[in-house]
């Protein structure tokens, strides 16, 4: 076993796992205080920063509307947004903490070298509630490694945290493979006073999902990279920590059935949904596709389509709508009439041509306005459609094959306040902490929120890194 | 390379970028490709000259190489201007490629200058007047044919592009509105600021070297224009004829001029080759990038020849390094238009059609 130590031989103090969003922020606050801080990635350079990569926005109370976010969106109204999602706030206290500690994420981001744009184009609803930083996730990694490098944190590349080594309830190294071990098989031993856990959630480890989703999770694409495969995760609850979150908890929304089966991002997610109808392999519709306003429900669209027949569902719309929402980049079916694009997406005419006649029939008139909840709806019909519903009627028509795409899981593991990893036994770790995916089931149960999981990973990096770095300077 | 495969390739990764729009923030490109319904190879055209390369798009991507999405904007859309700038080009009566006719431009252009050197030479003139080497008549006609020959083939050129970018019709060079603000945002190289992100250029670190060079070389390419005028104002209408002293408006604006433009190529010289050697994969076109380093040399014998003529004018090798400068000149007022100096025209009515398209977001 090689020992990899920091130039001067001492343990280091805080050794970070993951080189997201939470990782980053952990290893930069974490680095305020402790001056020996490490920060394993488990990617190569050019792939850094895992599914913080495809992030855009964060989600943060603030009472005062600025030039990125025209309004105020003050605690209560994120805290009601939180609630009004899924089964709401898994553990309220640290819920109600997240949310609290939001108001001073944007400053602290800045002041960490994030820099901001207006809200782009096309992602309706979202400019009030939600700070986009220039460029999306990839650009925010880039310059929270800068300013990591610029105070001294230390990163590795393609080093993969296996498992930590305990002393009685303290942690004393991380063991990882690649790196100088290379391909040997051999684990490293790098010895830390302190860890924070920041490697993400299970989502690209379909066996892991098939335990609670069966061969449902052969059909789910993963929107980040292969890498998430929740190897520490599982190592934390082999060595006794104690778990958070619902089983089948997780984010995921409707992307392009022909999306690659991982690191997709954002490009293949579909906004079509509340200008459309949806139905599925029997052509059947089976959901309100226009039940909120769309930042608050397109979360629950993956798991919409998880729970139909061969976990694919199909949007229909027509010309009226189109240029509504963000293209889809591989382009929709398109055909002269409805039967035309059901044949082009391998549906049954008859039964696609009965569905949209039905809904045609049900349509109420109104007036149609996409930036509000306008009342558009349909009379009668099981499920309904309760906004933006307008006959599907002029060509030419359009329709295009979802998947659920899994953003990430929320089963991880119990934290205290401070970050601290509980143990099943009722206690919690000396010196292991956890922030971001791996702990959000502390925090969402089974809906989600859009920008919040960067809010999660952010105000749990800082707390996480912050009492890494007291239990290695002070423990 | 086919014509339409750099714009398939661009038309891929556009058709992406649209689905993200992450970039948004950085330059005009993004929000000028939202409001493209379907992309034709004019709009791509457009798009790609609205790009000046910040590369920004490039280091905040993360469907970038070795993602299997493998984008690389500024590649891609350096591939469409050079196939573009040779695509509008006006065809030749004869049979020449580009290169052909560039050779024998410079070359016409070279001759013509001798041979009026010989015929007419520069007796008369006073020590350090630029008309000892030729007579001011001869060095009108010397200097005049060539840019005649050059404006007309940029306008021929121009006009081609702008039909293909803007269909038939003045559309934004008719809007007073769309043409100030085209103008302010080229002085500013307001595309180079990457949304308050800088370049990133050299390599993925954001820098805003490459702007601030280019501005000198904008600005000294200008001041030297100032220079000439300001010196055919003193002879043609205060009768004053050269030399000028040290402290005279033809002088002042060209020692700054040339001075700018000494600094601002050899400085995007160096971030070119630091570039060159540290971006994998290449962000540039190659030819492209060859044509940058040409121009950018180009202008550096320029300047660099024409203030050795200032440095030199009391000694005897004034004669040969004016001839020298003279001769670069004229070859290059010839080139021009085939060079990568078109940007400038390209880019600036990609700005004009820009601007005349803003809408309120």
């Amino acid at each position: 076993m090689s020992t990899q130590l920091p130039p001067d031989g001492a343990p280091w103090d805080v050794v970070v796992i993951g080189g997201g969003n939470a990782g980053l922020v952990a290893a930069i606050t974490a680095r305020e205080k402790a001056s020996r801080v490490l920060l394993l990635e488990r990617a190569p350079a050019e792939l850094r920063g895992g599914n913080t990569r495809h992030t855009r926005n964060v989600r943060c109370v603030h009472d005062s509307g600025d030039q990125y976010t025209p309004g105020a969106y003050p605690y209560d109204e994120l805290w009601q947004d939180l609630c009004a999602v899924g089964d709401g706030p898994a553990d309220e206290e640290l819920a109600s903490f997240t949310v609290r500690e939001s108001a001073s994420v944007p400053v602290w981001m800045t002041v960490h070298g994030i820099r901001w744009q207006p809200p782009l184009t096309g992602t309706l609803h979202l400019g009030r509630t939600n700070r986009f930083f220039l460029g999306g996730g990839k650009a925010l990694v880039n310059s929270y490694h800068r300013t990591a490098a610029a105070a001294g944190v230390t990163v590795w590349y393609d080093r993969t945290a296996e498992g930590l080594e305990f002393t009685g309830n303290r942690c004393t190294a991380v063991l990882v493979a690649g790196g100088d071990s290379g391909d040997s098989g051999e684990l490293g031993r790098i010895a830390a006073r302190a860890v924070v856990c920041a490697s993400g959630g299970f989502e690209a480890n379909i066996d892991w999902l098939r335990r609670y989703w069966g061969s449902a999770a052969d059909n789910f694409l993963i929107r980040g990279p292969a890498t998430n495969d929740g190897r520490m995760l599982a190592a934390l609850y082999a060595l006794g920590a104690a778990p958070a979150g619902q089983e089948r908890g997780f984010h995921s929304v409707a992307i392009d059935a022909r999306s690659p089966r991982f690191d997709g991002g954002i490009a293949t997610r579909l906004d079509c949904i509340p200008f459309s109808i949806v139905v599925n392999s029997r052509g059947e519709r089976f959901y309100d596709e226009g039940e909120e306003l769309w930042p608050k429900r397109y979360a629950i669209w993956g798991r919409n389509i998880a729970g139909q027949p061969g976990q694919i569902a199909y949007s229909i719309w027509d010309a009226k709508v189109n240029h509504l929402f963000l293209p889809p980049m591989y382009g929709p079916a398109r055909a002269g009439t409805v039967t035309g694009v059901a044949a082009e997406l391998g549906l049954d005419q008859d039964a696609i041509a009965a569905t949209v006649a039905t809904y045609n029939k049900a349509v109420v008139a109104g007036s149609f306005d996409p930036s509000r909840l306008d009342g558009c709806r349909t009379d009668g019909l099981t499920p309904p459609k309760s906004n933006w519903a307008q006959p599907i009627d002029t060509p030419p028509f359009y329709g295009i094959a979802m998947r659920p795409g899994i953003t990430f899981t929320y089963l991880g593991v119990r934290v205290t306040a401070d970050g601290r990893v509980r143990t099943v036994e009722g206690g919690a770790f000396r010196n292991v902490f956890a922030a971001g995916e791996i702990m959000s089931g502390n925090i969402l149960s089974s809906g989600y929120l859009g920008g919040f999981g960067l809010t999660i990973g952010t105000v749990w990096g800082r707390t996480a890194g912050a009492a890494a770095a007291r239990e290695a300077v002070e423990p | 390379m086919p014509f339409a495969v750099p714009f398939a390739e661009a038309d891929r990764q556009l058709t992406i970028c649209n689905a993200c729009r992450y970039c948004e923030g950085y330059c005009a490109v993004f929000p000028a490709l939202e409001w493209q319904a379907d992309l034709t190879a004019g709009d791509i055209t457009h798009l790609a000259d609205l790009c000046h390369d910040c590369r920004d798009c490039y280091t905040a991507c993360m469907y970038a190489p070795p993602h299997e999405f493998a984008l690389n904007l500024p590649a891609a859309l350096s591939a469409v201007r050079h196939h573009t700038y040779d695509e509008y080009l006006p065809r030749l009566p004869w049979p020449a490629g580009r290169r052909g006719a560039m050779l024998a431009a410079a070359l016409a252009a070279v001759l013509l200058l001798a041979v009026l050197g010989v015929i007419v030479g520069g007796a008369g003139a006073p020590a350090g007047s630029p008309y000892r080497v030729i007579a001011y008549p001869a060095l009108l006609v010397a200097f005049g044919l060539p840019a005649a020959w050059s404006v007309i083939v940029m306008a021929w050129s121009a006009a081609r592009y702008w039909r293909a970018t803007n269909g038939p019709g003045w559309g934004g060079l008719a809007s007073p509105a769309a043409l100030t603000r085209a103008l302010r945002q080229a002085a500013t190289l307001r595309n180079l600021r990457g949304g308050g992100a800088d370049c990133s250029y050299p390599g993925d670190e954001p820098s805003g070297a490459r702007r601030r060079l280019h501005h000198l070389i904008a600005w000294g390419f200008v001041a030297c224009a100032a220079s000439t005028v300001a010196a055919a104002i003193s002879q043609d209408f205060a009768g004053d004829p050269p030399p000028y002293p040290a402290a005279s408006a033809p002088v002042l604006f060209g020692v700054i001029g040339g001075a700018g433009l000494v600094i601002g190529c050899a400085g995007l010289l160096v971030l070119r080759r630091t570039a060159a050697s540290g971006d994998t994969p290449a962000r540039e076109d190659p030819t492209l990038a060859r044509r940058g380093y040409a121009l950018l040399a180009a202008l550096l014998v320029l300047a660099v020849s024409g203030l050795l003529t200032l440095v030199v004018r009391n000694t005897a090798a004034f004669g040969p390094v004016l001839y020298v400068h003279l001769v670069a000149v004229a070859a290059c007022f010839a080139i021009a238009p085939y060079t990568k100096f078109m940007h400038v025209i390209y880019r600036f009515l990609a700005l004009v059609r820009h601007n005349s398209e803003l809408r309120p977001r």
